[in-house]
């Protein structure tokens, strides 16, 4: 990286990004403007404070307003929502290529011969790619009407993008293995597809071709048009076939009035439309309606080439030019036969920029190149013939690929194309080399330990944390960082608002996939708190119960007590219900709110009571006054409510309820009470004043009643 | 989970929208050609939030035909018969619509109506009911004009995430700690849920869970069907309170050996499109379900789940169409939405 010359930056940063920007405020307030906050908001947002200088005559105006501001640095071409179907596709290609690597390197632990370098390997690594590919736009797979017009010579492409002639190029270079042999012909099939993609800054083949197609409909005599053998002989140069053919049958002396004095002009011009179309090529397959012979070996193809060659010398020689009656017909086929034989000038001239003067090249002056290195310094020369009128991110893509430094082309993929681009190619850069492997997988003490392949990774899953519809995809790249990751996921997770249940049950599902517990269980103990505090007050239980978090249990319980305390009719109890129904019987979860599933069955009792009198009731009211008067959990200042609550219960008609132990219990829990009330932070209970003495003596009497009864 | 072997995968097409999908329904179709669909969506870059339907005509367009724009996010989506559809906000507001997104009836977050988020709604005929996570029941006529009537007030201190009508007089909520409440108009007086169900599936280390879905079947209005956090789908029979049905769930033990998904099934419906082997009335009808960790598969009593989509993102929200009931429109996080036909 070239870390040198951008100030020891991490991540190299365009020349670009120091030019200001001006992005107008909308704040619709009255100056004077008296002081302004900037904070980073979610993503590429910054979120501006205006205040106003406080005045009397405007007391009804707003004091100050908050506004966002979104930074631009998304390039044009691709949308916000672009961008996040991309992010949302590679997510699986790239969880299943990394859970692939891992079952490789669990295999080569075991048997040492196995490298991840093999030739299965790689073919996974080109699934991926092509996955990756599908995603960034459609094959160039037009809809094709069912009848073809002849004048239709281009055909209308859907926009290509950058990003996947940029991908193109990593998966050719790096991920096909089996386009190694012929890859001056992968560039031809890439230029045909992407030349457009120059055409805003300079002019190209194919603008060419786009404004001669504007004009072909409105031409009559179409071979007297000097433009049609310059963008015909152009298109040879680039290897665009079937496009010159179908450029020369448009030719005046195919019309069937003129065939007949015009025979030997027409024998030269399907003369050269046959040689064109017969043109051998160093390639395995030729997509549907392209043109040429394809050869797979080198020996055969060389010899088809020599003959090719001949032929196109031989029909230059021939001696039918001197019929050929039309000036520019015989000119410009013959300018055509001389871009077939490789003349230098013509290609020259005829080509609008390196690329495609480079391509040109390969086809027809050094059809044999083979080698990153010759191809390199042919593009270096090519560069000095034709410059670009402005650099192209593409371009520079290109040239450190075919000079084979690996930095360079992390640079220019992390420059031109953004962090998804680094994160995803360098999975196809290390499949590609040993070098790249060991460059991208070292840890380095200045990107503080980590290699660089984490590095990428960690700015994108940051990219991808900083958005609300994305976030969710962080975590499969953070897990995939040995180093940093798991920590940087656990402040992901615990940055994300508990406030909707939806979104924080999405989060506490992340946490369970990752077996983060602890996370989890901080994060349920924050939405609890969040939940009682806004007055949620059963579901801030449920998710403090969820977090086992006994200690706010408690203190939550003292807080329910009080207005319990409060309003201890059964009325109000009735609302209780539900948050009784919560707590359950599990008393591990309830912390101290045991209490009042306690005191609620024994309200329901009493209740039984007073509507039908029965024993049964009477007694398991008792039981329950006695485990609640046991239980540790029950706040003293109940107690005496709870007493006077069952005073039917103390002077029960029929026979004493109570024995003689249960009501010691009760007068040693009195007693107990009457010492507190001494104490000054005593709360007295809102009961009648004679409450303590009606009490005491009920229990007194039923201490004498039991006594008498048990003897 | 291995898809069982003899049946025919089901088609699947999807629609990427460029925006977040909260809820689906479908509606009764305005031409026999289409179906037509309502979609809650919000628009994460623009932050707004709309309402609108949507023609579907298989196998290729989803072409956007009426739009409403409500004030806040939509929480929950009810349509009825009678091509009426109800649509909550977080804000708390309730809102009626014809089909045409005509607005016939608002009511207020300002009127007392609720505290915070309406976490659910259910149309039926002309009634709306609507409960939150404040505790708070309302029931809301659509010939009312706007009117409320507070059929219980929680204070808080009970939460609802959903609610279904069993019956004009009577409806079912479910929420906190697995627990179901069954409620009757003509014993309001009581002030609260007539019957109480709480769920005990909790193991695994996790206290309990939540409800976040109820469906009753017409004919069978005694079995409640949920489905809720931990891949929990049980049926809640009346006739016998105490226990549940639990038809897939990670929390159940040896009892049951299907679970598809072990995250939260965000939405459950009686699928009427499976024909069940066994029609007697003590067994639970087919239902299909869907699930955080992508999972939309259909479950039956004793049989082998059925799954239809295994996404790598959640399935939100899901509606099976009671016109054509081999059609299901589906809602998936990543800003899309999926329609699977069934053969």
């Amino acid at each position: 990286m070239s870390g040198e010359n951008q100030g020891g930056a991490i991540v190299p940063y365009s020349e670009e990004a120091k030019k200001p920007v001006v992005y107008p405020l909308r704040h619709g307030l009255k100056p004077p403007i008296s002081r302004l906050g900037i904070s980073w908001s979610r993503g590429n947002s910054l979120r501006v404070t205006v205040f106003r200088q406080p005045s009397e005559d405007s007391e009804n105006e707003v004091g100050g307003k908050a506004v966002e501001v979104r930074l631009d640095g998304r390039d044009g071409e691709i949308s916000d929502a672009q961008w996040r179907r991309i992010a949302y596709g590679s997510v699986s290609p790239f969880a299943l290529l990394q859970s692939r690597k891992n079952s490789f390197a669990s295999l080569s632990k075991i048997s040492s011969t196995t490298s991840p370098f093999d030739a299965e390997w790689w073919e996974y690594v080109l699934e991926y790619s092509k996955d990756i590919s599908s995603l960034l736009g459609n094959q160039t797979s037009t809809t094709q009407s069912l009848i073809e017009d002849p004048k239709e010579v281009l055909k209308k492409d859907p926009e290509p993008s950058n990003l996947k002639a940029a991908w193109e190029l990593m998966e050719s270079f790096y991920a096909d293995k089996l386009s190694q042999a012929w890859l001056p012909e992968r560039l031809v099939d890439w230029l045909a597809d992407y030349d457009s993609l120059f055409s805003s800054t300079q002019e190209t083949v194919h603008s060419k071709l786009v404004d001669f197609q504007k004009d072909l409909v409105s031409l009559q005599v179409i071979e007297d048009e000097p433009k049609y053998w310059e963008v015909m002989s152009s298109a040879l140069a680039v290897g665009w076939l079937d496009i010159v053919v179908k450029l020369l049958r448009l030719h005046g002396s195919y019309q069937l009035d003129q065939l007949g004095n015009r025979e030997t002009e027409n024998g030269l011009v399907e003369a050269v439309a046959v040689l064109i179309s017969k043109m051998p090529r160093m390639r395995p397959e030729l997509e549907a309606g392209k043109l040429g012979e394809c050869f797979k070996a080198k020996p055969d193809f060389m010899k088809a080439w020599e003959k090719w060659r001949a032929q196109i010398a031989k029909l230059e020689c021939s001696t039918f030019w001197i019929q050929c009656a039309h000036r520019q017909t015989q000119e410009g086929l013959r300018n055509m036969l001389q871009i077939m034989l490789g003349n230098t000038n013509n290609l020259c001239t005829l080509t609008c920029h390196w690329m495609e003067l480079y391509i040109a090249h390969f086809l027809y002056i050094r059809p044999f190149t083979v080698g990153l290195e010759s191809m390199y310094g042919l593009a270096q020369k090519c560069i000095q013939l034709k410059p670009m009128a402005a650099s192209h991110r593409l371009m520079g893509l290109l040239i450190g690929i075919l000079g084979e430094n690996i930095e360079v082309v992390l640079a220019e993929c992390s420059k031109g194309f953004g962090p998804w681009m680094v994160t995803h190619a360098i999975e196809v850069l290390t499949a590609g080399s040993h070098q790249a492997d060991t460059l991208l997988h070292e840890e380095r003490d200045n990107l503080g330990g980590i290699s660089m392949e984490e590095l990428h990774r960690l700015v994108y899953a940051q990219v991808l944390s900083s958005h609300p519809l994305t976030w969710q995809i962080a975590p499969i790249y953070l897990t995939s960082c040995i180093k940093q990751g798991m920590g940087l996921l656990e402040m992901l997770l615990y940055k994300q608002p508990v406030d909707h249940n939806q979104l924080l049950l999405k989060n506490l599902e992340i946490c369970r996939l990752y077996e983060l517990d602890s996370v989890s269980s901080n994060i349920m103990k924050i939405a609890g708190m969040y939940n009682w505090k806004h007055g949620k007050k059963g579901s801030g239980v449920y998710w403090l119960q969820q977090a086992r978090d006994e200690a706010r249990l408690n203190r939550i319980a003292q807080q329910m007590f009080d207005s319990v305390g409060r309003s201890i009719s059964d009325e109000n109890f009735r609302q209780w219900e539900g948050l009784i129904q919560l707590l359950g019987s599990e008393p591990k979860t309830a912390g101290g709110l045991e209490f009042l599933h306690n005191y609620r069955d024994f309200k329901k009792s009493l209740l039984q009571i007073r509507d039908g009198k029965t024993t049964d009731a009477a007694r398991q009211a008792v039981e329950s006054l006695i485990s609640l008067m046991k239980n540790p959990c029950t706040p003293q200042r109940f107690w005496l409510p709870l007493l006077h609550d069952s005073l039917k219960l103390l002077n029960w008609e029929e026979r004493p309820l109570l024995n003689v132990l249960q009501t010691n219990l009760l007068l040693n829990k009195l007693q107990e009470l009457s010492i507190a009330r001494l104490r000054p932070d005593f709360i007295e209970a809102d009961l009648p004043p004679h409450a303590l003495s009606s009490v005491r003596l009920a229990l007194a009497t039923n201490l004498g009643r039991t006594t008498l009864e048990e003897q | 989970m291995a898809i069982t072997g003899v049946r025919t995968p089901p088609q699947v097409h999807r629609f990427p929208q460029s925006k977040y999908i909260d809820a689906v329904r479908w509606l009764p179709p305005l031409s026999p050609l289409s179906k037509l669909a309502v979609l809650a969506i919000y628009d994460t870059d623009a932050d707004s939030p709309s309402l609108e339907t949507h023609s579907i005509s298989l196998p290729a367009s989803l072409t956007p035909h009426s739009q409403w724009t409500p004030p806040t996010r939509i929480s929950s989506l009810s349509t009825s018969h009678q091509s009426l559809v109800a649509a909550s906000t977080l804000s708390g507001s309730l809102h009626v619509l014809s089909s045409a997104m005509q607005v016939l009836l608002s009511v207020d977050e300002n009127s007392g109506f609720h505290v915070g988020p309406i976490s659910g709604v259910d149309l039926t005929g002309s009634e709306c009911v609507s409960v939150g996570e404040d505790g708070r029941v309302n029931l809301v006529s659509v010939i009312g004009g706007g009117e409320f009537k507070r059929v219980y007030d929680g204070n808080g201190l009970v939460g609802f995430n959903c609610v279904k009508w069993a019956s004009p007089t009577e409806f079912v909520t479910g929420g906190f700690g697995y627990g179901l409440q069954w409620w009757d108009l003509r014993r309001a007086g009581s002030g609260g849920p007539v019957l109480q169900f709480k769920g005990n599936f909790g193991s695994q280390g996790k206290a309990s869970g939540m409800i976040h879905s109820v469906d009753i079947h017409p004919s069978r209005k005694h079995t409640c069907l949920a489905g809720g956090s931990s891949g929990t789908v049980f049926a809640w029979d009346l006739r016998w309170q105490q226990q549940s049905i639990v038809l897939s769930g990670v929390g159940t033990g040896e009892a049951v050996t299907h679970s598809l998904s072990e995250s939260e099934v965000w939405e459950v419906q009686y699928d009427c499109h499976t024909k069940s082997s066994n029609i007697s009335s003590s067994r639970v009808l087919p239902a299909m379900f869907c699930s955080e960790d992508g999972i939309l598969a259909v479950v039956e009593q004793g049989e082998e789940p059925f799954e239809l989509l295994a996404e790598p993102c959640a399935i939100n929200s899901f509606d099976i169409d009671p016109q054509n009931p081999s059609d299901v429109i589906c809602s998936l996080e990543w800003e899309s939405i999926a329609i699977v036909s069934r053969p």
